[in-house]
Formats: C-alpha cells, sequence, structure tokens
C-alpha cells in the first residue's frame, strides 16, 4: 500500500489524490512501469485494486442513500412552502379554510383554519415552533436552498467516485492483460527453446 | 457496460481513460433521466384525469390536495391551479427529453471514438 502511494505522487497530475476523503484511482501509464515501481507481482497487485474497488463500492451505497433520503425531502419541504403560500393567498379575502384532515387511514376530519397570522413548524426531534407566516416561509426556503445545494454537492462526489470505480475496473483489466500477454511470451520462448534444444 | 481495453497492442492513454469515464457518467445520467421521464409523464397523464374529472363534476367546491391536508376550494380555482400545474410538468418534461437527446448524441460521438481505437476490446452496449 505505502508503495503505491508513493508512485502516485509521481504521477499525481494525471490523479485528484483525494475527494472528501476518497481516494483517488491512480492512472496507470504502462503497466509494466507500474507494476516495477510498486514493487508489486501481479496477483498482488491485482488484490490490491480489487480491495480499492469494493471499499468504492462501499461509499457509493453510503452516498446513494444519503441521495435517496435528500431526494425525498425536498418535495416535502415544497410542499410545506405551498400550504404557507395558501395561508397568505387566503389572508387576502378574509375568509377562512376549510381543510380535510387525515386523522387516520381512511378517516378524515373537516377543519376550519381561521385568519391567523403565525404558523407552526414542525422542526424535528419532537419540536414544533410557532413562527410567523414570513420566518415561515424563509425558514422553509432556507432549507430548500441548502437541501438542494447539499444535493449537488453529493452528486459531484457520486460522479467523482464513479470515475474513480471505472480507472480502477479499467487498471485491473489491464494488469490482467499484460500478464496473459507475458504468459504467452514466455510460453513461446520456453516452447522455442525446448525446439531448439 | 464493461471496459475490457487494451489487449496486448493497444494502450490505454489518459485520454482515453477520460472518454471511458465520461461515456460512464452519460450512461448514468441516461438512465436517471428516463426514471425521472417516465414520473414527469404520470404526474403529467395524473393532471389531465383530474381537470376530466373536475369538468365531469357538479360540485361547486372541490377539495384541493395542498401538502398533506385538502383544502375546500372553488371549482374555477382548482381549474387554474390545475392548468398551471400542467404547463410546469410539461415545461419539465420537455427539458429533460432534450437533455436525453443532447445525451444520446454525445454517448453515440464517444462510442465512434472509443470503439475506433479498441475495436473488440471494449464494450459499450446495454448488459
Amino acid at each position: 500500500m505505502a508503495a503505491a502511494a508513493s508512485s502516485s505522487s509521481t504521477e499525481s497530475p494525471k490523479t485528484t489524490t483525494e475527494r472528501r476523503g476518497i481516494p483517488g484511482a491512480q492512472f496507470v501509464e504502462d503497466v509494466e512501469t507500474y507494476l516495477s515501481q510498486a514493487g508489486l507481482d501481479v496477483n498482488s497487485a491485482l488484490g490490491f485494486l480489487q480491495e480499492r474497488l469494493q471499499q468504492y463500492k462501499l461509499v457509493e451505497m453510503k452516498l446513494l442513500a444519503q441521495q435517496r433520503d435528500l431526494q425525498a425531502k425536498i418535495p416535502d419541504i415544497e410542499k410545506c412552502l405551498d400550504v404557507v403560500a395558501t395561508l397568505q393567498a387566503k389572508k387576502g379575502t378574509g375568509e377562512a379554510l376549510i381543510a380535510d384532515f387525515e386523522v387516520s387511514e381512511g378517516i378524515y376530519s373537516r377543519a376550519r383554519i381561521e385568519d391567523n397570522d403565525s404558523v407552526c413548524l414542525w422542526l424535528g426531534a419532537n419540536v414544533m415552533l410557532e413562527y410567523s407566516r414570513e420566518e415561515a416561509t424563509s425558514l422553509l426556503q432556507k432549507n430548500l436552498e441548502n437541501a438542494k445545494a447539499s444535493l449537488e454537492v453529493l452528486i459531484a462526489d457520486l460522479q467523482f467516485l464513479r470515475d474513480q470505480v471505472t480507472i480502477t475496473q479499467v487498471t485491473i483489466a489491464r494488469v490482467y492483460n499484460w500478464d496473459v500477454h507475458q504468459r504467452r511470451i514466455r510460453q513461446t520462448a520456453t516452447s522455442s527453446t525446448a525446439k531448439d534444444s | 457496460m464493461q471496459q475490457g481495453p487494451g489487449g496486448s497492442e493497444t494502450e490505454v492513454t489518459w485520454e482515453d481513460q477520460q472518454n471511458i469515464n465520461k461515456f460512464g457518467r452519460l450512461n448514468n445520467r441516461f438512465h436517471e433521466l428516463e426514471d425521472e421521464i417516465k414520473v414527469a409523464k404520470e404526474a403529467i397523464d395524473n393532471l389531465e384525469d383530474a381537470s376530466n374529472e373536475l369538468i365531469l363534476t357538479d360540485e361547486e367546491v372541490v377539495r384541493f390536495q395542498i401538502g398533506e391536508v385538502f383544502a375546500h376550494v372553488p371549482k374555477e380555482e382548482v381549474e387554474t391551479r390545475i392548468e398551471e400545474m400542467k404547463e410546469v410538468s410539461s415545461k419539465n418534461l420537455e427539458k429533460l427529453e432534450e437533455e436525453k437527446e443532447s445525451l444520446v448524441a454525445q454517448m453515440a460521438e464517444l462510442k465512434k471514438v472509443l470503439y475506433g481505437k479498441f475495436k473488440d476490446s471494449i464494450n459499450l452496449e446495454e448488459d
């Protein structure tokens, strides 16, 4: 591992060393030089690369789960904003809003929402706070923007990760092919020397 | 999509690697887009059904879902809202379809380049 890490510094223009804790995959120009620099034989090189691939896969699972959570959260926040905006609109007309709430599955109850200036927002962890309508709108907007920004960063991370996975897969294939090629050369060399003698 | 480049002759340059990476990214985004387009089409269908039902109904007040609750909204307002939502959804669908077309074009380009260099050593088809 240490040998591979030191050789990565000589190849650094072709690798981003890491991004948010994800190590970058080193791009290999020439398989032979890579193996001699790393001081690894083919099998240990393949083993190391396979291990790296597994680590990448694990991180990918984690990031995908985070992405799914965020993608579920964003429409939720948008719905809340919708409700607050509707209350805002009703305030102008001066009439109360009548709405049907789901009390339990299949059971709805009618509620009459009088004109008022404040809304209560569920903040999570069994905490609910009362806000004025403007504060509620700005808080929800801020949450929405944060969620969207986090999602973008997450997507960029995933893309970086997938690139590293691709590079590692390609390197594994090339090391393997190089090995097969070497064996073939050695075989023809030994068979020709056998024929000569 | 598998990558099995460079048998014994063709070497893989950094540029090739970047092309392969780019193809992978485009392919992923393509699949995501297909799912998003499916969802958008369903949403538009639902809105169509809703507006058809609305035309048939006699009631003056319609329960319109906002967030988790059903608010009592006059029929005209509901009609307007549904029209707006249909507009937004169709525009969104158009944007997604456009992105998909551009992706397909870029992927075709990359396929040409990569198959040109690696011929049989690389497989860029769907499995």
